[in-house]
């Protein structure tokens, strides 16, 4: 068999490299046809667009698509538990063609269902494939799912695009955390997929066994998702030391799909997949579309193939910017600097000043003096808003106290512009996560 | 022999191939007179057949 140039780098050649000027005109071919099913086929979208004054044939151009209302989280809150229950008239297929059940977390309020017909699974698998290809898994690797295998989309496509790409997967279900290790240890296996809060407590707790992950493990490759860890530099350093393992990050979410992924270059953002997802960025206050590198905005996304219960213009409340430069792995799909830098509605005003939650991990990350874990309190005392922040000094560092509270408190000032209550506490007694963690506490009344 | 390049002919030949499955997987549900275990394994064909249009028979249309 004549291989076709690629076909060793990209899980698909054809898209992957696909030049811009066709991946739009492909884009938007394929928005037009969503937009068309959609309203054919689902009452919330049709009441929607005609609500808009629209009709799918109104969409001829690329300008055009911002005429197509959003979607928020909220509207699918109000559908749901209606008939077809319990998924509400979003859903574009007979109930009986639906094969998966799933819901969001409930981090942002009331879990939102999720359907998906076999033809959907399929498509979520698929979009993870390009992920775990462009990130280096291959049909010889063994891959270790260490997730709870429940409502939560989280690590289940990941799961069957394994399969799909011929690795083994080992799925690590129900099993401890120290039992997880020892059947790692056991199997040899050779990738893993978590959350990187995760990962840093499943080395932590592998050296409390005993076990120095980077030396008796044979994890060469890491897949992050869920928080944006993977691509905090600071934390992504911490990970790959720590399992002496590649950590490559990934952004889905349950409504979604698996839209952007990091590749093995690593160039300090994350492609989004332009094949099956069209992704805006627009300016948080005045909703402008942001085309250029650098200015950050959030992130409406649609999902192009996504048939049963679709995703179009959707307000995912991601913020992110575009990156400059092209990426040296090839690809031209582009790239959104630094991955997801949070949520439109994580990123608060504390003393005046507009703090995203991971730029106190970017900065807490850098001190390999603390743990990995911390913690962010954001209470008022009166008028004013004060910031308490939890760590962990190492047990090895304990007579440095002084010295890090100063340095921490100067490069706080610096990244963030606020100042800290810095609390220190014993090693081990911060709370540890195994799925999204919950770090940052705005415990401020809410007016 | 050095590897060879994506062009728009081998684009058609492959959707041409997809194109037969896809005829033939529906043609078997029509066939099966509601044998499930004939249906729902060409639905699963089918599924995977969309697949491999989003991967190379959509792209041919912008070629």
């Amino acid at each position: 068999m004549t291989k076709v140039r690629g076909a060793d780098v990209y899980w698909n050649p054809i898209t992957e490299t696909l030049p811009r000027d066709k991946l739009m005109e492909l884009q938007l071919r394929k928005f037009q046809k969503i937009v068309g099913w959609a309203y054919e086929h689902s009452k919330f979208h049709r009441q929607l667009y005609q609500d808009a004054g629209l009709e799918p044939g109104d969409i001829k151009t690329w300008d055009d698509i911002r005429r197509v209302p959003k979607v928020e989280k909220s509207m699918m809150r109000q559908i749901q538990r209606k008939e077809p229950f319990p998924y509400g008239d979003m859903l574009c297929v007979p109930l009986e063609r639906v094969t998966e059940f799933h819901q969001t977390s409930g981090t942002t309020g009331q879990p939102v269902y999720q359907a998906d017909t076999w033809q959907d699974w399929e498509w979520w698998s698929e979009a993870w494939s390009y992920i775990m290809y462009a990130q280096g898994f291959r049909d010889t690797d063994r891959v270790f799912l260490p997730f709870g295998y429940n409502i939560f989309v989280a690590y289940w496509a990941g799961h069957y695009a394994g399969e799909k790409m011929g690795c083994e997967v080992v799925p690590g279900g129900v099993l401890d955390t120290e039992a997880r290790i020892l059947k790692m240890q056991e199997l040899r296996t050779t990738a893993l997929m978590a959350t990187p809060t995760y990962v840093l407590g499943m080395a932590d707790t592998a050296r409390s066994m005993g076990i120095d992950p980077a030396k008796d493990l044979q994890v060469s490759k890491i897949l992050c998702a869920g928080e944006p860890g993977a691509s905090i530099p600071a934390t992504k350093q911490r990970m790959e030391e720590a399992w002496g393992a590649k950590v490559h990050d990934h952004v889905g979410a349950t409504e979604i799909g698996a839209w952007a992924y990091e590749c093995t270059a690593q160039p300090g953002g994350l492609h989004v997949n332009e094949a099956l997802f069209l992704i805006e960025l627009e300016d948080i206050g005045t909703g402008e579309p942001i085309t250029e590198p650098g200015r950050r905005g959030k992130l409406i996304i649609t999902a192009l193939d996504r048939m049963g219960q679709p995703c179009i213009r959707f307000d995912s409340k991601d913020v992110t910017a575009w990156a400059e430069e092209p990426c040296p792995c090839g690809r031209t799909f582009r790239l959104i600097k630094g991955g997801v830098v949070g949520r439109a509605d994580d990123i608060t005003k504390v003393k005046g000043v507009l703090l995203a939650p991971s730029a106190i991990e970017e900065v807490v990350r850098t001190f390999p003096e603390l743990g990995d874990e911390f913690e962010v309190e954001v209470t008022k005392k009166g008028d004013i808003d004060a910031i308490a922040l939890k760590v962990e000094l190492r047990p090895e560092a304990e007579g440095q106290r002084e010295s890090v509270e100063a340095r921490l408190v100067e490069q706080l000032r610096l990244k963030t512009n606020l100042r800290y209550n810095l609390e220190f506490h014993d090693y081990g007694t911060l709370p540890r996560y195994v799925l999204k963690s919950k770090r940052f506490k705005d415990l401020r009344p809410q007016h | 022999m050095g590897d060879r390049d994506i062009d728009k002919r081998l684009l058609q030949e492959m959707d041409d191939r997809i194109q037969s499955i896809k005829k033939a997987a529906l043609e078997l549900q029509e066939l099966c007179g509601g044998i499930q275990a004939v249906y729902r394994n060409a639905d699963r064909i089918l599924a995977s057949v969309k697949m491999l249009e989003i991967n190379v028979s959509d792209v041919l249309d912008v070629l």
